[in-house]
Order: structure tokens, then C-alpha cells, then sequence
């Protein structure tokens, strides 16, 4: 039986560094919630405090509407993954996926068809009596998984479980990871540092930063509408323009006569100096006579990146330099080129400060 | 270069040679019926018996003391295992100042003489707690101690060696309790580790002479100092056996130790 696994106002410190201020979460029953921070962040404690192996200073965290900090970390019923290859290494693979099962004295009959379904699920079935160091790092890592899953736990948490991995392997595991959560259906946590795994993976991104909630979301929603300057940098590339705001729609370059439309961006603004932060893929090349506010600029650097190539284009007369992002396909430009760009400021954010 | 490591093969045979000729003598000393005024190159291959170590075996004496000493050594090696396992692995997990005062403690037998750790033990126990001054198994704790360098230097090999947080929340996770864990994950894991401290556990206690000379308990080693007066060739007989003995515990040690880091 699984539950809604909620944080209740978590703080925790160690010494004087407030590893969580506050932290108030739900996640719900067959979710994957990612929590994405830069280390430091809090991320990883939020998880050990869930599966009880940090005690919160305050705060509660509860499953299925049952608080558990009371439990030690062995009744919590919560499944872990750990960043580090966590197989007990005396153990072949059938042994460690037994493990929990001979510590709920589950019997050797029951035990067995479970480590053949969970083989299984993990498409690892020849591998049954090799040794964790006879098999790869991703392979460890899927049994790992497996691992966790075989005591039925009520929360899985996944702690950084890919960072040891290489891309390609990465990839895979990550694949797999998704695949296996929806068929078990269990709340799951998973914590990184790494934005682009966050965005594939996750129902939901919750952002963190020293010890905070910067922003919850679907991870379209975290990426296209960043609720604060750290979510916009962190999560994905952005351009840090510097403007001047002049009314609610309306700015200019700082240090260039055009005016460009801030409408959503600029609802909160006050006018002065500020920092447009805005998308490379929500900034175009345009024709010169656009019917878009443009500028004028000359391409400096083409970044070939597969179906997607960026262009960092220096405005004439300011030196800004814009990252413009676009398909392959589109992006026929060469450095040295001098082309015109528009901004789509949709979905840009406004921050105060700047010039 | 070269220079550099002919002079540490000199040095080698030097130490070698110093310590084989001893030995040599010592075994054809033990084990010819040749007086040993006559004894030379030109009888090298003679009169070659085991009856010296036979007939010291047959002794009550030696019987009691090996038989003590053995005891001794096996109840120093559970002992030590018992109290530093738990204790360091705790340490390695919690806390990096404990792990420091373990080691700084561990080097402790380096600086305090044998008789300063028997006055102190025996002022402190000699009132309240004689029997453990009188049953020779008093010797135990002391000997825990004497083995200390050698045993938490084996074990915190082992440890260090280990991704122990991982593996101890690990198993938490999946439901074990704390002595589960020691029991099924700590302790197969520094199994090599282990059976080294055992055996140089058992090697110190074999060859200890002073405390059980202080504590006036009949151990092995004080049974072969006082017994070269009556039975030389025997003594040194099973001096060489417990040489012997020794070298094979170093020896697996340094093999464990092996397997364990590869």
C-alpha cells in the first residue's frame, strides 16, 4: 500500500547551515517528484529526514496522512536507491534482492517468485548469481532499484541514483527508473542536481535552493515559466539582458534606442533599471523589416549542438551578447553575419537591478 | 637508480642474515643430539631429531601453560573483536572525533610500559576486585590492550575500505535493525579484516612475557624462559614451533589483507 508522503514546515540545521527552512511538500500516491537544487541545497536531507536517517529540528513528515517520525529508519517502509553503488558487495544479486524479504522472514518459496518477477522488471534474469562487482554500474544501480522494491515499500526515494553512471548508461538507467515507477505506482521521490534528467523524468519539479522552495511544477511549466531569478538559471539556459523598464509594456536596451514589448514579463515591474532574463529559444533572427520591434547585431559564435545550434549574437552598439537558440535546420547563419532579432517575452522574467 | 637499489638489496640480506643465523643456530641447537660445543659445518646433516619438542610435550608443566597461553590467546582475540567492531564502526559512521581518540588510544601500549599498565591494574583492582588480579583470565583485558595497535590498525583497514554510511542506510532501509546489520553486513565485509586482528591478537598473546611475569601467571613464554635452565634443547624446541606458529599468522594476515584490497 503506498500514500501521499507530505513535509510539514521541516527545518533542519547542522551547526550553523540551515540545511532546510521550512520545507513543506506533498507528493502524491504514484507520483514521481523530482527535487533539484544545486548541492548544498537541502535536497539529499529532505530525503534522508524522510527515510529517517536525519532528525528534523522541527516539522513533520508524514505517509499516508500518518506521521513517521517516530519510526526508525527500518519500520519506516520506505525503499532507497543511494547515489552510491549500495549493493552489499559479499551478496550475489538473488541475496541482496532477498535481503529485506529474510528480514520479514517471508519464506523461501515467496521469496523466490518475487526475485524472479523483480528480475524480471528489471530485465536482469541471467544475472542472478553474479556478484555486484561482476556487473556494470548501471546494472548495480537496476538492481538497486529492484532491490528497494522488493520489501513493497510504501515511498521510494532515489538519491541521485544516476550520478555515478556515464550519459549513455545514464540515459538508459533513467529510462528504465520511469518505466518500472509507473508500473509500480509507488509516491517516488527523486533528488539531482542535474536540470536536463529533472525534465525528463519528472510529474513534478520541485526547485530548491539553500534550504528553500523556490518553485513546484510540472516540468514545462518550471521551464517555461520560471517563478524566480534562481529557477530561470538554474533550470536551463537564459539570457540576463539588461534593460531599462519605461511602462508596463514597454523597455528599452540598455544603451540602445529600441524599444522592445515586456508585456507578461513586466506586469510587477516598476520602471528604471532591470535585467530582462529571457529564453535563447524565446529570442529570433528575424527579417529586417519584421514587423517585430528588432535590433541589429552580428553573429560571433555558432554553437552546433545536433538538431538544435545556438548563435551568440552581439548587439550593435551595446555589446550585449544574446544567446538565440533554433533548430538546425533554421540556424544558416555564419560568424560574422549581421542579422536582426526579436524577443518574445512571453515567457521572460523581469529582475530588478542591473545597469 | 640502479646504485639505489643494490643498496636496498644489501641492506636486505644484512637484516636476513641477521636474523637467520640466530635462527639456524637456534634449530640445530634444538633439534641435533650433538653437544653443542661440537656442533659445525662438517655435521650438519647429522643427528637430526624431534624427541627434544616429543618429550617437552609430554611435560604436565608445558601442557598447562601451552593450554593456558592458548586460552589466553583465543579469549584476547574474541574479546578485542567483540569490543572493537561495534565501537569502530559506530565511530566511522557518527563520529570522525571519536575515530581519532580510538586511534590515538590504540598507540597508547606504544608509550606506556607493561609495568606501569600492571601497577596501575593491579592498584586498581588488587582491593576491589581480587579475583580478577588472582584468575589468570585477568590477564585478558591487559592483553586486549598490548594487542591494540596491531588489531584497530587491521580493522580500521578494513572499515576505511568500505563505503560504510551507504551500506548501513542501505540495509536500514530495507528493515534490518542495528545488530542485523553488524551482524549480516559489517562483519562480512571485513571478514579479512577480522581473522587479521585475530591472528595478531593470538600472535601477541603467545609471545607476551611481561605482564603474565608481573601478574605471576603461568604462561607459555615464561614456562620456556624458566624451563632453558632444566630442559634447554626443549624450550628452544618449542620456541622455534611458536616462531614457527607466529610467522604462518603474519603470513595469512599479510595475505588476507591482500584480498582485501584487491
Amino acid at each position: 500500500m503506498t500514500g501521499k508522503v507530505a513535509f510539514s514546515n521541516v527545518s533542519k540545521s547542522f551547526g550553523a547551515v540551515k540545511a532546510l527552512v521550512e520545507f513543506s511538500l506533498s507528493i502524491d500516491e504514484g507520483e514521481l517528484l523530482t527535487l533539484l537544487g544545486p548541492s548544498g541545497c537541502g535536497k539529499s536531507t529532505a530525503l534522508r529526514v524522510a527515510a529517517g536517517f536525519e532528525t528534523p529540528d522541527s516539522g513533520d513528515v508524514s505517509i499516508g496522512g500518518t506521521s513517521i517520525l517516530s519510526l526508525p529508519a527500518n519500520k519506516r517502509g520506505i525503499g532507497m536507491v543511494f547515489q552510491n553503488y549500495s549493493l552489499f558487495p559479499h551478496l550475489t544479486v538473488t541475496q541482496n534482492l532477498e535481503f529485506g524479504m529474510r528480514v520479514r522472514n517471508i519464506s523461501r518459496d515467496k521469496r523466490s517468485a518475487r526475485v524472479g518477477e523483480l528480475l524480471e522488471l528489471v530485465r536482469l534474469s541471467g544475472l542472478s548469481d553474479r556478484y555486484p562487482h561482476q556487473i556494470s554500474g548501471g546494472q548495480q544501480q537496476r538492481v538497486a532499484l529492484a532491490r528497494a522494491l522488493a520489501v513493497e515499500p510504501r515511498v521510494l526515494l532515489l538519491d541521485e541514483p544516476l550520478s555515478s553512471l556515464d550519459a549513455t548508461v545514464r540515459i538508459e538507467v533513467r529510462e528504465e527508473i520511469r518505466r518500472i515507477q509507473r508500473a509500480s505506482g509507488i509516491a517516488t521521490i527523486f533528488v539531482t542536481h542535474d536540470q536536463e534528467e529533472a525534465l525528463a523524468i519528472s510529474d513534478r519539479i520541485c526547485v530548491m535552493s539553500i534550504g528553500r522552495i523556490e518553485q513546484v511544477g510540472a516540468p514545462d511549466v518550471v521551464y517555461r515559466s520560471p517563478a524566480t531569478e534562481f529557477v530561470a538559471r538554474f533550470v536551463g539556459k537564459v539570457n540576463d539582458i539588461e534593460i531599462e523598464v519605461l511602462s508596463s509594456t514597454k523597455a528599452r536596451l540598455h544603451g540602445h534606442s529600441q524599444e522592445i514589448e515586456i508585456a507578461s514579463a513586466g506586469k510587477n515591474a516598476g520602471l528604471g533599471a532591470a535585467r530582462l532574463l529571457i529564453r535563447p529559444e524565446d529570442v529570433q533572427i528575424v527579417r529586417p523589416d519584421s514587423a517585430r520591434p528588432n535590433v541589429r547585431g552580428t553573429v560571433k559564435t555558432i554553437n552546433f549542438g545536433g538538431a538544435t545550434t545556438t548563435a551568440d549574437v552581439e548587439i550593435s552598439g551595446t555589446g550585449h551578447l544574446v544567446r538565440v537558440a533554433d533548430s538546425t535546420r533554421n540556424m544558416r547563419y555564419r560568424v560574422g553575419d549581421s542579422v536582426h532579432i526579436a524577443f518574445d517575452t512571453e515567457r521572460a522574467l523581469l529582475a530588478r537591478g542591473g545597469a | 637508480m640502479r646504485r639505489g637499489r643494490a643498496g636496498a638489496w644489501l641492506v636486505l640480506v644484512v637484516v636476513f642474515v641477521y636474523y637467520l643465523v640466530p635462527m639456524i643456530a637456534m634449530t640445530r641447537f634444538a633439534f641435533q643430539r650433538i653437544p653443542v660445543i661440537k656442533l659445525s659445518f662438517g655435521n650438519l646433516f647429522d643427528k637430526w631429531t624431534i624427541a627434544p619438542l616429543i618429550e617437552t610435550f609430554k611435560e604436565p608443566e608445558f601442557r598447562s601453560s601451552a593450554s593456558l597461553s592458548v586460552q589466553l590467546a583465543i579469549a584476547t582475540a574474541a574479546l578485542t573483536l567483540i569490543l572493537l567492531v561495534p565501537t569502530m564502526a559506530v565511530a566511522h559512521l557518527r563520529s570522525k572525533r571519536m575515530r581519532r581518540m580510538i586511534e590515538l588510544s590504540s598507540t597508547l601500549p606504544f608509550v606506556v610500559p607493561a609495568i606501569a599498565l600492571v601497577v596501575g591494574f593491579a592498584g586498581a583492582f588488587r582491593e576491589t576486585l581480587p579475583m580478577f588480579i588472582r584468575s589468570p583470565f585477568g590477564l585478558v583485558p591487559l592483553y586486549v590492550i598490548t594487542a591494540l595497535p596491531f588489531t584497530h590498525r587491521a580493522l580500521e583497514n578494513g572499515l576505511a575500505a568500505l563505503d560504510l554510511r551507504t551500506l548501513v542506510d542501505a540495509s536500514q532501509s530495507l528493515g534490518a535493525t542495528w545488530y542485523r546489520t553488524v551482524v549480516f553486513v559489517i562483519v562480512p565485509n571485513i571478514r579479512a579484516s577480522i581473522a587479521t586482528a585475530a591472528f595478531l591478537a593470538l600472535t601477541v598473546v603467545l609471545g607476551e612475557f611481561t605482564i603474565a611475569s608481573l601478574l605471576l601467571k603461568n604462561t607459555l613464554p615464561l614456562y620456556l624462559s624458566y624451563s632453558q635452565g632444566q630442559n634447554p634443547q626443549g624450550s628452544f624446541a618449542v620456541g622455534l614451533v611458536l616462531i614457527l606458529i607466529s610467522t604462518i599468522f603474519v603470513a595469512s594476515s599479510n595475505r588476507l589483507g591482500k584480498v582485501v584490497r584487491s
